[in-house]
């Protein structure tokens, strides 16, 4: 299988801190990945240089067989690689499907063309009942399908998901996990950051555990979760026998 | 624009269109006609402005620099070569387009508040310059405009009202251009810009990029706005072609009617034109700035009232006498 993403020895320092620190990991096309870690172990800062918000201090990132750094975010998304954000960011004055348009003219600038695509994007998310309302008065929920559905509009063949499902009810996940577990049989090759175990072990294939900016561990579900390093650095002791309860959300 | 859909269309632009076509055949006095023009040329910057500051949200305060611009090519143009202002007009809206690219390179750098600064910047150094220029472009004692009688190929007439109608063309030509830019990708990308420009950068907006595009197309309209400020009033200097009031002013209608609508710009001087004409004839200029005071009121009165600007408010109004069905129209932005 072709590799989609090649990260390698990246680093980044804030001042004093470490927040990435010779992080090596790589994606397999069609594969499905988790970042997962405690608070601070450099997450979201993996992916904000991934996508090129920040730069690295050293290392390099190459998808789909060409080096990213150095590349604005947007020639990043033009190159195939969308995200999300942690706290999703709706262009909130725009309706929703004007929103999901506006990622959907990165490949088609007529207006017909983007409208179908967004409509084909927002249908896959559920949100179709609400699209001409204005995005701002959208729920959590679905303030975030909405930033999927941007996202998708932009026709990515990497989907970066920064916790998606902080903040939901278990109903919610659900849904949320079905819907990845739909975009993963598309083809989508997908890294996900997130806390919540029960949907983790759901939809990764492999799982990269970050702590103080450094892998820890990294395999697939079960063995990641009998790593006693894991156990101790982040999952802490209800998973010691591998008893996924669903019930460890930190 | 598609025939399926009875009206809104055409009746926006025709309805106003109309009004202002027969509006000078009505209304015959010279001081009526004279707000009038500083109406559309108003009006028209203010569209020229909203493009940028309205529709993107980069609060430029420096759209001086390029009506400056625009006014000083056509004139310099006229007198020491004597080329038509119709050129001339032309010519400064490139020169105006040029100078956008240094000026758009160093500002876009820059974000909120300190964007605003740094475009009050350029249009004072402009300003500065021409000052110093006196072989060239007269200096701070500036020139007047040689008077050649009625010859409308040099922008010149005897009838106030072809002045009219040049600046009714000019706010024509800025709607029509606002118009097909907000219904395109650019108007999407341009709110996508104003809103969040991480999240814009995240699904493949080139931000930089677009804003350099749109700056180039309100600096070109500016600079038209300039040069037939300069035919009309036959004077230009330093201080009048690159005053920090033209600035605040087109900035300002667009705030109050406004910012990031197709009529905003225009509502907005319509209000402030007519409160600044009738607040003058009642209380005259005698009462030591008292006119300017009640001005400065309503205008506070109004930014803390609706920050949104009063386009909103007539339309909800519009709406709630005519009960429109609600949003029919695939609208970009609510409201």
């Amino acid at each position: 299988m072709a590799e989609a993403l090649i990260v390698r020895n990246l680093s980044r320092r804030f001042g004093g801190l470490r927040a990435v620190q010779d992080l090596s990991f790589s994606v397999n096309e069609g594969e499905t990945v988790a970042l997962i870690g405690p608070n601070g172990a450099g997450k979201t800062t993996s992916f904000n240089l991934i996508t090129g918000y920040h730069r690295p201090n050293a290392g390099s990132i190459a998808a789909f067989g060409r080096e990213l750094v150095g590349l604005r975010p947007h020639a990043i998304c033009a190159h195939g690689l969308a995200r999300t954000f942690q706290v999703a960011r709706p262009f909130g004055k725009m309706t929703v499907l004007a929103n999901v348009m506006t990622g959907a003219f990165l490949h088609d600038r007529t207006m017909d063309g983007a409208r179908e695509k967004a409509h084909e994007a927002i249908d896959f998310v559920g949100l179709s009942a609400k699209e001409h309302l204005p995005a701002r008065d959208l729920t959590t929920i679905d303030q975030r399908r909405l930033e999927m559905a941007r996202a998708l509009a932009t026709q990515p063949r990497l989907l970066l998901l920064d916790e998606v499902m902080a903040g939901l009810n278990p109903a919610e996940i659900d849904q949320a996990v079905a819907l990845i577990e739909r975009l993963s049989q598309r083809g989508l090759t997908i890294v996900i950051v997130e806390h919540v175990m029960r949907a983790i072990m759901a939809v990764a294939r492999i799982i990269v555990v970050l702590d103080h900016g450094q892998k820890i561990a990294e395999g697939k579900p079960e063995e990641v979760m009998a790593n006693a390093e894991v156990i101790r650095a982040y999952l802490g002791t209800g998973f010691v026998h591998g008893a996924v309860s669903g019930a460890a959300q930190c | 624009m598609k025939a399926k859909r009875p009206a809104p269309g055409w009746l926006w632009f025709g309805a106003p269109a109309a009004i202002a076509l027969v509006l000078p055949l009505l209304v015959s006095s010279a001081f009526a006609i004279d707000i009038f023009i500083r109406v559309l040329l108003f009006a028209f910057i203010g569209v020229a402005w909203n493009l940028i500051g309205g529709y993107a949200k980069q609060l430029s305060l420096g759209h001086a620099a390029y009506f400056g611009l625009g006014a000083y090519t056509s004139t310099i143009l006229l007198i020491r070569f004597g080329v038509s202002p119709w050129i001339g007009m032309l010519a400064g809206g490139v020169v105006a387009v040029l100078a956008s690219l240094p000026i758009g390179a160093l500002c876009f750098r820059l974000r909120g508040p300190y964007f605003a600064i740094a475009t009050i910047a350029t249009a004072q150094v402009l300003m500065l310059l021409f000052l110093k220029f006196r072989d060239f472009a007269w200096g701070a004692e500036g020139t007047t405009i040689p008077n050649l009688g009625n010859s409308p190929l040099m922008m010149q007439f005897d009838a106030k009202v072809a002045y009219y109608y040049i600046a009714l063309a000019l706010l024509a030509i800025g709607l029509v251009i606002t118009y097909q830019i907000e219904r395109s990708w650019m108007g999407y990308y341009l709110v996508a810009v104003g809103e969040d420009e991480d999240a814009a950068e995240a699904i493949g907006v080139d931000t930089l990029r677009i804003k350099r595009q749109i700056y180039m197309i309100s600096a070109f309209l500016t600079a038209l706005a300039g040069t037939f400020y300069v035919q009309y009033i036959y004077f230009i200097d330093p201080n009048t072609a690159f005053s920090f009031n033209v600035s605040v002013e087109a900035a300002l209608v667009s705030i109050v009617g406004g910012i990031g609508t197709l009529w905003g710009p225009v509502v907005g001087t319509v209000l402030l034109e007519a409160t600044s004409a009738l607040l003058q004839s009642w209380l005259g200029s005698g009462h030591g700035g008292a006119q300017l005071t009640v001005y400065a009121l309503i205008l506070i009165a109004v930014i803390l009232w609706r920050p949104s600007g009063l386009l909103g408010v007539l339309t909800n109004a519009y709406a709630h006498i005519v009960q429109a069905r609600p949003a029919k129209r695939e609208a970009l932005i609510d409201g």
